[in-house]
Protein backbone atom coordinates (compact mmCIF):
# COMPACT_ATOMS: atom_id res chain seq x y z
CA UNK A 1 0.00 0.00 0.00
CA UNK A 2 1.44 3.38 -1.05
CA UNK A 3 1.20 6.60 0.45
CA UNK A 4 -1.60 7.62 -1.72
CA UNK A 5 -3.78 5.03 -0.83
CA UNK A 6 -4.27 5.48 3.08
CA UNK A 7 -6.34 7.78 4.33
CA UNK A 8 -4.70 10.93 6.78
CA UNK A 9 -6.59 9.61 9.62
CA UNK A 10 -5.48 5.72 9.40
CA UNK A 11 -1.22 6.50 9.61
CA UNK A 12 -1.74 9.76 11.42
CA UNK A 13 1.99 11.24 11.84
CA UNK A 14 3.58 9.17 9.33
CA UNK A 15 3.98 11.61 6.50
CA UNK A 16 5.33 14.45 7.64
CA UNK A 17 4.03 17.36 6.58
CA UNK A 18 1.09 16.13 5.80
CA UNK A 19 -2.13 17.17 7.63
CA UNK A 20 -1.88 14.10 9.47
CA UNK A 21 1.07 14.70 10.66
CA UNK A 22 0.77 18.28 12.04
CA UNK A 23 -2.47 17.76 14.21
CA UNK A 24 -0.26 18.07 17.37
CA UNK A 25 1.20 21.30 16.52
CA UNK A 26 -1.28 22.90 18.93
CA UNK A 27 -0.26 21.01 21.43
CA UNK A 28 3.24 21.52 20.87
CA UNK A 29 2.76 25.34 21.04
CA UNK A 30 1.38 25.14 24.20
CA UNK A 31 4.33 23.49 25.39
CA UNK A 32 6.67 25.89 23.62
CA UNK A 33 4.66 28.71 25.40
CA UNK A 34 4.44 26.84 28.66
CA UNK A 35 0.59 27.06 28.35
CA UNK A 36 -1.60 24.28 30.40
CA UNK A 37 -2.48 21.66 28.23
CA UNK A 38 -5.69 20.41 27.61
CA UNK A 39 -7.08 17.61 30.05
CA UNK A 40 -7.50 15.30 26.79
CA UNK A 41 -4.22 15.71 25.36
CA UNK A 42 -2.27 12.60 24.70
CA UNK A 43 -0.04 11.53 28.03
CA UNK A 44 3.24 12.09 25.74
CA UNK A 45 2.65 15.49 25.43
CA UNK A 46 2.15 15.98 28.94
CA UNK A 47 5.44 13.94 29.53
CA UNK A 48 6.85 16.50 26.89
CA UNK A 49 5.90 19.24 29.15
CA UNK A 50 7.18 18.35 32.11
CA UNK A 51 10.44 17.56 30.60
CA UNK A 52 10.97 21.18 29.01
CA UNK A 53 9.61 22.37 32.49
CA UNK A 54 12.40 20.79 34.39
CA UNK A 55 15.02 21.88 31.52
CA UNK A 56 13.84 25.19 32.18
CA UNK A 57 14.14 24.90 36.10
CA UNK A 58 15.60 26.61 38.63
CA UNK A 59 19.40 26.83 38.31
CA UNK A 60 21.74 23.69 40.33
CA UNK A 61 24.35 24.48 42.51
CA UNK A 62 27.37 23.42 40.27
CA UNK A 63 25.58 25.71 37.47
CA UNK A 64 26.92 29.06 38.99
CA UNK A 65 30.37 27.88 40.07
CA UNK A 66 31.42 30.25 37.72
CA UNK A 67 30.35 33.02 39.38
CA UNK A 68 33.17 34.09 40.82
CA UNK A 69 35.42 34.07 37.81
CA UNK A 70 32.51 36.47 35.70
CA UNK A 71 32.25 38.33 38.90
CA UNK A 72 36.35 38.68 38.82
CA UNK A 73 35.81 39.65 35.17
CA UNK A 74 33.51 42.32 36.03
CA UNK A 75 35.64 43.95 38.40
CA UNK A 76 38.50 43.95 36.03
CA UNK A 77 36.64 45.49 33.03
CA UNK A 78 33.75 47.45 34.31
CA UNK A 79 33.94 50.95 35.33
CA UNK A 80 33.89 52.01 38.55
CA UNK A 81 30.57 52.83 40.46
CA UNK A 82 28.72 56.15 39.54
CA UNK A 83 30.67 56.64 36.17
CA UNK A 84 28.33 56.44 33.21
CA UNK A 85 28.73 54.40 30.23
CA UNK A 86 29.05 57.27 28.10
CA UNK A 87 32.12 58.38 30.52
CA UNK A 88 33.36 55.31 30.43
CA UNK A 89 33.61 54.89 26.95
CA UNK A 90 35.15 58.23 26.49
CA UNK A 91 37.62 57.42 28.68
CA UNK A 92 38.19 54.37 27.46
CA UNK A 93 38.74 56.16 23.77
CA UNK A 94 40.97 58.39 25.54
CA UNK A 95 43.06 55.55 26.57
CA UNK A 96 43.13 53.70 23.89
CA UNK A 97 46.58 54.54 22.60
CA UNK A 98 45.72 56.19 19.67
CA UNK A 99 47.53 59.54 19.46
CA UNK A 100 44.53 61.70 19.61
CA UNK A 101 43.82 65.01 17.87
CA UNK A 102 44.49 66.59 21.35
CA UNK A 103 47.65 65.17 22.04
CA UNK A 104 49.51 67.18 19.10
CA UNK A 105 48.44 70.19 20.72
CA UNK A 106 49.56 69.71 23.90
CA UNK A 107 53.02 68.10 22.74
CA UNK A 108 53.48 71.62 20.50
CA UNK A 109 52.69 73.84 23.65
CA UNK A 110 54.88 71.81 25.27
CA UNK A 111 57.62 72.38 22.78
CA UNK A 112 56.83 75.61 22.42
CA UNK A 113 57.05 76.70 25.59
CA UNK A 114 60.71 75.00 26.39
CA UNK A 115 61.73 76.66 23.52
CA UNK A 116 60.27 80.44 25.02
CA UNK A 117 62.04 79.55 28.07
CA UNK A 118 64.87 78.33 27.11
CA UNK A 119 65.40 81.36 25.11
CA UNK A 120 64.65 83.74 27.92
CA UNK A 121 67.36 81.87 30.26
CA UNK A 122 69.44 82.36 26.84
CA UNK A 123 69.01 86.33 27.21
CA UNK A 124 69.60 86.48 30.66
CA UNK A 125 72.33 85.06 30.33
CA UNK A 126 73.56 87.09 27.59
CA UNK A 127 74.71 84.39 25.38
CA UNK A 128 72.15 85.63 22.47
CA UNK A 129 73.08 87.09 19.18
CA UNK A 130 73.37 91.05 19.79
CA UNK A 131 70.21 92.06 17.66
CA UNK A 132 68.23 89.50 19.26
CA UNK A 133 70.08 90.25 22.35
CA UNK A 134 69.02 94.13 22.23
CA UNK A 135 65.19 92.72 21.76
CA UNK A 136 65.67 90.51 24.37
CA UNK A 137 66.66 93.62 26.47
CA UNK A 138 63.68 95.83 25.70
CA UNK A 139 61.35 93.15 25.80
CA UNK A 140 62.12 91.08 28.71
CA UNK A 141 64.55 93.03 30.21
CA UNK A 142 67.75 90.79 29.84
CA UNK A 143 70.96 92.63 29.80
CA UNK A 144 72.19 94.55 27.08
CA UNK A 145 74.43 92.89 24.47
CA UNK A 146 78.09 94.07 25.04
CA UNK A 147 79.32 96.80 22.28
CA UNK A 148 80.98 94.89 19.10
CA UNK A 149 80.25 91.99 20.61
CA UNK A 150 78.18 90.86 17.48
CA UNK A 151 78.28 87.86 16.07
CA UNK A 152 77.74 89.28 12.91
CA UNK A 153 80.04 90.77 10.54
CA UNK A 154 80.18 94.40 10.26
CA UNK A 155 78.41 94.97 7.07
CA UNK A 156 75.47 92.88 8.13
CA UNK A 157 75.70 94.17 11.83
CA UNK A 158 74.67 97.54 10.67
CA UNK A 159 72.65 97.18 7.34
CA UNK A 160 71.46 100.81 6.98
CA UNK A 161 74.76 102.64 8.16
CA UNK A 162 72.78 105.63 6.44
CA UNK A 163 69.55 105.60 8.97
CA UNK A 164 71.31 104.38 12.61
CA UNK A 165 74.20 106.23 13.80
CA UNK A 166 75.75 108.20 16.88
CA UNK A 167 75.69 111.09 16.22
CA UNK A 168 78.54 112.22 18.71
CA UNK A 169 80.98 109.99 16.97
CA UNK A 170 81.87 110.96 13.18
CA UNK A 171 83.79 107.79 13.10
CA UNK A 172 80.58 106.08 13.41
CA UNK A 173 78.70 108.87 10.84
CA UNK A 174 77.18 106.76 7.53
CA UNK A 175 79.30 107.22 4.53
CA UNK A 176 76.33 108.97 2.55
CA UNK A 177 78.24 109.30 -0.68
CA UNK A 178 78.16 105.65 -1.04
CA UNK A 179 74.61 105.33 0.72
CA UNK A 180 71.53 105.52 -0.95
CA UNK A 181 69.05 108.09 -1.25
CA UNK A 182 66.36 107.04 0.82
CA UNK A 183 63.66 106.39 -1.47
CA UNK A 184 59.95 106.30 -0.20
CA UNK A 185 59.65 102.34 -0.45
CA UNK A 186 62.30 101.17 -0.23
CA UNK A 187 63.58 99.15 3.05
CA UNK A 188 65.46 101.75 5.01
CA UNK A 189 61.58 103.48 4.57
CA UNK A 190 60.04 100.39 6.26
CA UNK A 191 62.41 98.88 8.40
CA UNK A 192 62.28 101.91 11.36
CA UNK A 193 58.65 100.55 11.22
CA UNK A 194 59.58 97.21 12.08
CA UNK A 195 61.46 98.13 14.76
CA UNK A 196 58.97 100.33 15.81
CA UNK A 197 56.72 97.44 16.91
CA UNK A 198 59.48 95.61 18.48
CA UNK A 199 60.35 98.16 20.50
CA UNK A 200 57.27 100.00 21.42
CA UNK A 201 56.19 103.16 21.68
CA UNK A 202 58.18 106.20 20.88
CA UNK A 203 60.53 107.52 24.63
CA UNK A 204 60.02 110.10 25.70
CA UNK A 205 61.71 112.74 23.45
CA UNK A 206 61.90 110.84 20.31
CA UNK A 207 61.03 113.20 17.11
CA UNK A 208 58.69 111.41 15.23
CA UNK A 209 56.96 113.61 12.11
CA UNK A 210 53.65 112.63 10.36
CA UNK A 211 54.45 110.40 7.32
CA UNK A 212 52.72 111.82 4.04
CA UNK A 213 50.03 109.44 3.04
CA UNK A 214 51.05 107.95 -0.57
CA UNK A 215 48.36 110.25 -1.83
CA UNK A 216 50.71 113.08 -1.60
CA UNK A 217 52.30 113.96 -4.40
CA UNK A 218 54.67 115.36 -3.10
CA UNK A 219 55.98 112.02 -1.26
CA UNK A 220 56.01 110.14 -4.26
CA UNK A 221 59.11 109.23 -5.99
CA UNK A 222 60.37 112.00 -8.14
CA UNK A 223 63.48 112.04 -10.62
CA UNK A 224 64.38 114.53 -8.00
CA UNK A 225 64.88 113.41 -4.95
CA UNK A 226 65.90 116.45 -3.03
CA UNK A 227 62.28 118.29 -3.99
CA UNK A 228 60.34 114.41 -2.11
CA UNK A 229 62.40 113.21 0.10
CA UNK A 230 64.00 114.40 3.42
CA UNK A 231 67.02 115.50 3.09
CA UNK A 232 69.89 112.81 3.78
CA UNK A 233 72.37 114.84 5.27
CA UNK A 234 72.89 114.34 8.57
CA UNK A 235 72.18 117.89 9.41
CA UNK A 236 69.06 117.27 8.19
CA UNK A 237 68.03 114.03 9.92
CA UNK A 238 70.46 114.25 13.30
CA UNK A 239 68.07 114.35 16.37
CA UNK A 240 68.06 117.39 18.45
CA UNK A 241 68.82 118.16 21.68
CA UNK A 242 65.48 119.07 22.26
CA UNK A 243 62.52 117.63 21.52
CA UNK A 244 62.41 118.39 17.59
CA UNK A 245 59.22 119.81 16.51
CA UNK A 246 57.30 118.44 14.20
CA UNK A 247 58.31 119.46 10.70
CA UNK A 248 61.87 118.55 11.94
CA UNK A 249 62.91 116.60 8.45
CA UNK A 250 60.07 117.23 7.00
CA UNK A 251 59.61 116.82 2.83
CA UNK A 252 60.46 120.35 1.55
CA UNK A 253 57.72 121.20 0.13
CA UNK A 254 55.43 118.56 1.46
CA UNK A 255 52.30 119.92 2.95
CA UNK A 256 52.26 119.23 7.15
CA UNK A 257 49.86 116.95 8.01
CA UNK A 258 48.93 115.85 11.28
CA UNK A 259 50.24 112.87 13.29
CA UNK A 260 48.97 109.49 12.45
CA UNK A 261 48.42 107.69 15.08
CA UNK A 262 50.73 105.17 14.58
CA UNK A 263 53.48 107.30 14.46
CA UNK A 264 56.67 105.60 12.72
CA UNK A 265 59.60 106.20 13.74
CA UNK A 266 61.25 107.65 10.26
CA UNK A 267 64.89 107.10 9.38
CA UNK A 268 67.07 110.08 11.63
CA UNK A 269 64.36 110.59 14.70
CA UNK A 270 65.69 107.13 16.30
CA UNK A 271 66.26 108.37 19.96
CA UNK A 272 69.62 108.06 21.13
CA UNK A 273 68.94 105.25 23.47
CA UNK A 274 67.90 103.27 20.53
CA UNK A 275 71.33 104.44 18.66
CA UNK A 276 72.97 101.63 20.69
CA UNK A 277 72.22 98.92 18.63
CA UNK A 278 74.71 96.84 17.60
CA UNK A 279 77.01 98.16 14.99
CA UNK A 280 76.00 101.51 15.44
CA UNK B 1 13.37 39.21 36.06
CA UNK B 2 10.71 41.24 34.07
CA UNK B 3 10.22 44.63 35.00
CA UNK B 4 12.88 45.49 37.26
CA UNK B 5 15.36 44.21 34.44
CA UNK B 6 16.01 47.95 32.57
CA UNK B 7 17.38 48.89 36.33
CA UNK B 8 19.07 46.33 37.36
CA UNK B 9 20.79 46.16 34.02
CA UNK B 10 21.07 50.12 34.01
CA UNK B 11 23.11 49.58 37.48
CA UNK B 12 25.20 47.03 36.12
CA UNK B 13 26.50 49.35 33.55
CA UNK B 14 27.40 51.72 35.64
CA UNK B 15 29.88 48.95 37.66
CA UNK B 16 27.49 48.02 39.88
CA UNK B 17 28.75 44.10 41.31
CA UNK B 18 25.71 42.93 42.87
CA UNK B 19 23.17 44.39 39.37
CA UNK B 20 25.83 42.07 37.63
CA UNK B 21 25.90 38.96 39.77
CA UNK B 22 21.80 39.32 39.54
CA UNK B 23 21.98 39.06 36.04
CA UNK B 24 24.56 36.31 35.87
CA UNK B 25 22.60 33.67 38.16
CA UNK B 26 19.48 34.71 36.37
CA UNK B 27 20.92 33.45 32.74
CA UNK B 28 24.05 31.76 33.58
CA UNK B 29 22.11 28.25 34.19
CA UNK B 30 20.02 28.29 30.88
CA UNK B 31 23.23 29.87 29.09
CA UNK B 32 25.30 26.69 30.96
CA UNK B 33 22.42 24.05 29.60
CA UNK B 34 22.51 25.43 26.18
CA UNK B 35 25.94 25.22 25.57
CA UNK B 36 26.20 21.67 27.07
CA UNK B 37 23.72 20.46 24.40
CA UNK B 38 26.16 22.31 21.45
CA UNK B 39 29.60 22.13 22.69
CA UNK B 40 31.35 19.86 24.83
CA UNK B 41 33.26 22.49 26.49
CA UNK B 42 30.80 24.11 27.63
CA UNK B 43 31.74 25.59 31.29
CA UNK B 44 34.51 27.15 29.75
CA UNK B 45 32.69 28.50 26.51
CA UNK B 46 30.51 30.01 29.52
CA UNK B 47 33.25 31.95 30.96
CA UNK B 48 33.92 33.23 27.50
CA UNK B 49 30.94 34.44 26.61
CA UNK B 50 30.61 36.01 30.30
CA UNK B 51 33.45 38.03 29.28
CA UNK B 52 32.59 39.38 26.11
CA UNK B 53 29.50 40.17 27.84
CA UNK B 54 31.13 42.38 30.08
CA UNK B 55 33.61 43.87 27.98
CA UNK B 56 30.39 44.85 25.71
CA UNK B 57 28.00 45.62 28.39
CA UNK B 58 28.31 49.71 28.03
CA UNK B 59 27.49 49.39 24.77
CA UNK B 60 24.33 47.31 25.17
CA UNK B 61 21.23 48.98 24.57
CA UNK B 62 17.95 46.50 24.62
CA UNK B 63 15.30 44.72 27.00
CA UNK B 64 15.63 41.38 28.60
CA UNK B 65 14.69 40.10 25.48
CA UNK B 66 17.36 41.57 23.63
CA UNK B 67 19.74 41.00 25.88
CA UNK B 68 18.87 37.21 26.30
CA UNK B 69 19.27 37.25 22.60
CA UNK B 70 22.97 39.07 23.08
CA UNK B 71 24.14 36.58 25.39
CA UNK B 72 22.89 33.36 23.25
CA UNK B 73 24.31 35.01 20.03
CA UNK B 74 27.72 35.46 21.81
CA UNK B 75 27.19 32.01 23.38
CA UNK B 76 26.23 30.72 19.66
CA UNK B 77 29.57 32.48 18.28
CA UNK B 78 32.14 31.19 21.09
CA UNK B 79 30.85 27.80 20.48
CA UNK B 80 30.96 27.71 16.44
CA UNK B 81 35.00 29.00 17.25
CA UNK B 82 35.18 26.36 19.51
CA UNK B 83 34.15 23.83 16.82
CA UNK B 84 36.53 25.06 14.19
CA UNK B 85 39.25 24.95 16.44
CA UNK B 86 38.49 21.32 17.49
CA UNK B 87 38.52 20.85 13.89
CA UNK B 88 41.81 21.68 13.62
CA UNK B 89 43.23 19.46 15.59
CA UNK B 90 44.00 15.79 14.97
CA UNK B 91 41.69 13.67 14.52
CA UNK B 92 40.70 11.14 17.01
CA UNK B 93 41.20 7.27 15.94
CA UNK B 94 38.05 5.33 15.03
CA UNK B 95 37.91 3.19 17.92
CA UNK B 96 38.80 5.86 20.49
CA UNK B 97 35.69 7.75 19.59
CA UNK B 98 33.26 4.75 19.51
CA UNK B 99 34.68 4.24 23.36
CA UNK B 100 34.14 8.11 23.96
CA UNK B 101 30.38 8.04 22.49
CA UNK B 102 29.79 4.49 24.74
CA UNK B 103 29.27 6.67 28.00
CA UNK B 104 27.19 9.08 26.29
CA UNK B 105 24.52 5.91 25.25
CA UNK B 106 24.92 4.19 28.43
CA UNK B 107 23.96 7.63 30.39
CA UNK B 108 20.77 7.75 27.79
CA UNK B 109 19.77 4.18 28.88
CA UNK B 110 20.39 4.77 32.78
CA UNK B 111 17.82 7.80 32.31
CA UNK B 112 14.94 5.69 33.90
CA UNK B 113 16.75 5.67 37.19
CA UNK B 114 16.77 9.11 37.39
CA UNK B 115 14.90 12.11 38.19
CA UNK B 116 13.40 14.06 35.23
CA UNK B 117 16.19 17.03 36.21
CA UNK B 118 17.12 19.23 33.52
CA UNK B 119 20.99 17.58 33.25
CA UNK B 120 18.97 14.41 32.70
CA UNK B 121 16.70 16.09 30.01
CA UNK B 122 19.32 17.89 28.34
CA UNK B 123 21.53 14.22 28.19
CA UNK B 124 18.07 13.47 25.94
CA UNK B 125 18.32 16.58 24.08
CA UNK B 126 21.92 15.87 22.97
CA UNK B 127 20.86 12.76 21.42
CA UNK B 128 18.61 15.02 18.85
CA UNK B 129 20.34 15.86 15.53
CA UNK B 130 22.16 19.63 16.12
CA UNK B 131 20.02 21.65 14.65
CA UNK B 132 16.54 20.59 16.50
CA UNK B 133 18.36 20.35 19.63
CA UNK B 134 19.63 23.89 19.38
CA UNK B 135 16.08 25.11 18.18
CA UNK B 136 14.75 23.60 21.42
CA UNK B 137 17.10 24.74 23.88
CA UNK B 138 16.69 28.83 22.53
CA UNK B 139 13.51 28.57 22.58
CA UNK B 140 12.32 26.97 25.93
CA UNK B 141 15.41 27.20 27.91
CA UNK B 142 16.55 30.95 26.73
CA UNK B 143 12.76 31.74 26.25
CA UNK B 144 13.41 33.40 22.97
CA UNK B 145 10.43 33.54 20.68
CA UNK B 146 10.73 31.85 17.20
CA UNK B 147 11.80 35.21 15.28
CA UNK B 148 14.51 35.93 17.72
CA UNK B 149 16.03 31.60 17.36
CA UNK B 150 15.38 31.88 13.95
CA UNK B 151 17.52 35.49 13.69
CA UNK B 152 20.14 33.99 16.03
CA UNK B 153 20.60 30.46 13.97
CA UNK B 154 19.73 32.18 10.62
CA UNK B 155 16.94 30.53 9.17
CA UNK B 156 13.37 31.92 8.32
CA UNK B 157 10.95 31.04 12.15
CA UNK B 158 8.82 28.83 9.79
CA UNK B 159 12.03 26.78 9.25
CA UNK B 160 13.08 26.77 13.16
CA UNK B 161 9.34 26.02 14.29
CA UNK B 162 8.75 22.96 11.71
CA UNK B 163 12.67 21.78 13.44
CA UNK B 164 11.30 22.59 16.89
CA UNK B 165 7.98 20.49 16.29
CA UNK B 166 9.86 17.44 14.91
CA UNK B 167 12.70 17.72 17.80
CA UNK B 168 9.69 17.86 20.51
CA UNK B 169 8.22 14.62 19.33
CA UNK B 170 11.72 13.11 18.92
CA UNK B 171 12.24 13.72 21.95
CA UNK B 172 8.89 12.17 23.21
CA UNK B 173 10.24 8.95 21.70
CA UNK B 174 13.43 8.80 23.08
CA UNK B 175 12.07 9.38 26.90
CA UNK B 176 9.42 6.84 25.92
CA UNK B 177 12.32 4.13 25.27
CA UNK B 178 14.98 5.24 28.32
CA UNK B 179 11.40 5.22 30.24
CA UNK B 180 12.08 8.89 31.69
CA UNK B 181 8.19 9.47 31.22
CA UNK B 182 6.02 8.12 33.57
Amino acid sequence: MSGPDAMHGEMPGFFPGRPGGERDEPLLDMIFDRRPLPPGAPPEMHDLARMLAAVAGPAELEELAGEATALAAFARLAPPVGISPAASRSARHRLSGRPGRARLPMAAALVTAAAGLGSIAAAYVGVLPGPIQQVAHVTVGAPLPPHGSSHRPAALANPHPSVIRDPGTAATRPDHSAAPTPVHGSTERHWPRHRMLVLGPAPAGASCIPWPSPSQSAVKPSPTPSAVKPSPTPAAVKPSPTPSPPVTGAPAGATQSPALPDCPYIPGSVPTQVAGLPGS
Amino acid sequence: MGGAFGDILARARAGDEAAFACIFRDMQPALLRYLRVIAPEAEDLAGETWLQVVAGLTGFRGDERAFRAWLFTIARHRAADAGRSRNRRPTVPLELSEAMEQPASADAADLALEAVSARAVVGLIKLLPREQAEVIMLRVVADLDFGDVARIVGKTPGAVRVAAHRGLRRLAELAERAGVTQ
